[in-house]
């Protein structure tokens, strides 16, 4: 058996997301390379042959999904509960974790000029943010940042694939230098396939 | 007229004044802005709850306080102060940002809802009602329908529910009590499996009780409930 064929049995039989170590938890012959190897050939060989489904890479896990063109025919059944999609407030909030983090809550509501108290809780009851830490000021008020399932949600591989603030279409020329470091610097790993 | 509730919050709305009538950002007309910003909240300040609008209205004091600053004189010609809407235009750019990160994230939530899973689809039955429509004019449909025989009305089921009433209840207690001087009070429900008829029996014997027709009388708690027939002057009968 190849390691290309023990990694899409496992890819194959998972529902979720599994990192290059979990995947290499199958045999005590795989190193981290093997499964990357292993990734980067299922990848060319389901495209090469035209398959439904690609290994996407999400945060920093694989998972097998249909193809996005497939998606009208899925779509008729109904019968698994699908992702939330967000409402604006809780993407407007996320957005501000995603590029600020960590912070705390009312360092959003100062961005966004309401309330975020509620829209928070839900992020949190989804899992898409969590506390990440305490601050210095006054009370020591929790920090949010976002977590893994934020990138699955956004089918994102890693915050640094987020456009960088100075090359979004607004007019920022003055906005502090402060935005610049964010999002993040993320060194996961190397690309394997789009999401979007 | 713009609708207040399409908006996230006062930045959303200011940023939607400033987008539509396309005003330079870095020189807001702060008295035109801030008239066209009340005369919206005003149509729908009344609607929204009290956090909401004190959300509003400390934007409304913003921009007054930035009037007012910009009326007032400045001293020293050489030391040029900062312009009095600088924070606020600082605001509006950093809320903007997050706008369009949030329209990227909403795009990428769009275009990750087309991956599926496995697990996504369960085997399911067939839905029995067509999705095709109807290729039918509407004569043909006519025809067909004043064909169908008339639908048999319905008649409503009714289940037999005996009513039990409290007078029947204290009329079976009196009726009980004729013959002998007393009967435990569970004897008087004992053959029906409906709690009606303990509940019933229970506000018959009260009732009784209240008329002095009957005495209740129990010698320990939770033990039999015993009804005593009296007579006119309020004694016992004695047992005949």
């Amino acid at each position: 058996m190849t390691p290309e064929q023990i990694v899409e049995a496992t890819l194959f039989a998972s529902q979720a997301p599994l990192t290059a170590g979990e995947l290499a938890r199958a045999d005590e012959s795989l190193t981290l390379e093997d499964v990357q190897e292993a990734i980067q050939s299922l990848r060319e060989s389901y495209d090469e042959a035209d398959r439904a489904f690609q290994v996407y890479q999400l945060g920093d896990g694989y998972q097998i999904l249909t193809r996005p063109e497939y998606a009208p025919y899925l779509e008729r059944f109904d019968s698994i509960p699908r992702s939330p999609v967000l409402s604006h407030a809780a993407l407007e909030t996320l957005a501000i974790i995603a590029y600020r983090q960590p912070l705390g809550r009312i360092e959003i509501e100062d961005i966004r000029g309401v309330g975020s108290a509620s829209v928070l809780r839900t992020l949190q009851d989804w899992e898409l943010v969590e506390v990440v830490g305490r601050g210095e000021g006054l009370g020591r008020p929790l920090l949010y940042g976002t977590t893994r399932r934020f990138l699955e949600h956004f089918g994102l591989k890693g915050l640094m694939e987020l456009p960088r603030p100075e090359d979004l279409p607004v007019a920022l020329q003055s906005v502090e230098a402060q935005a610049g470091d964010s999002p993040e610097e993320d060194e996961s790993v190397e690309e394997a396939g789009e999401t979007g | 007229m713009v609708e207040l509730d399409r908006f996230q919050g006062p930045l959303d709305l200011l940023l939607h004044l400033i987008r539509v009538q396309d005003i330079d950002i870095f020189d807001i007309p702060i008295a035109r802005i801030t008239q066209q910003f009340q005369a919206v909240l005003d149509a729908g300040l009344e609607r929204m709850d009290l956090d909401r609008a004190g959300e509003f209205l400390e934007l409304v004091a913003t921009l007054v306080r930035i009037k007012a600053q910009l009326l007032l004189p400045r001293h020293g010609d050489t030391e040029w102060a900062e312009d009095p809407r600088a924070e606020l235009v600082r605001r509006l750019l950093e809320y903007e940002l997050f706008q369009e990160v949030a329209h990227i994230l909403s795009n990428a939530e769009a275009d990750r809802s087309r991956h599926f899973e496995k697990g996504y689809v369960e085997p399911r039955p067939v839905p029995v009602a067509a999705r095709d429509e109807l290729d039918l004019s509407m004569e043909e449909f006519l025809a067909i329908a004043l064909r169908l025989p008339e639908p048999v009305p319905v008649r409503p089921h009714i289940a037999p529910v005996q009513l039990v009433t409290v007078e029947d209840k204290m009329t079976l207690i009196r009726e009980r009590l004729s013959g002998i001087r007393r009967f435990e009070f569970r004897k008087l429900f004992s053959s029906w499996k409906a709690r009606t008829h303990v509940v019933t029996s229970l506000l018959a014997a009260l009732e009784l009780a209240r008329q002095q027709v009957i005495r209740l009388e129990q010698v320990k708690r939770f033990g039999p409930i015993w009804l005593f027939a009296r007579n006119g002057d309020g004694e016992d009968k004695e047992s005949q």
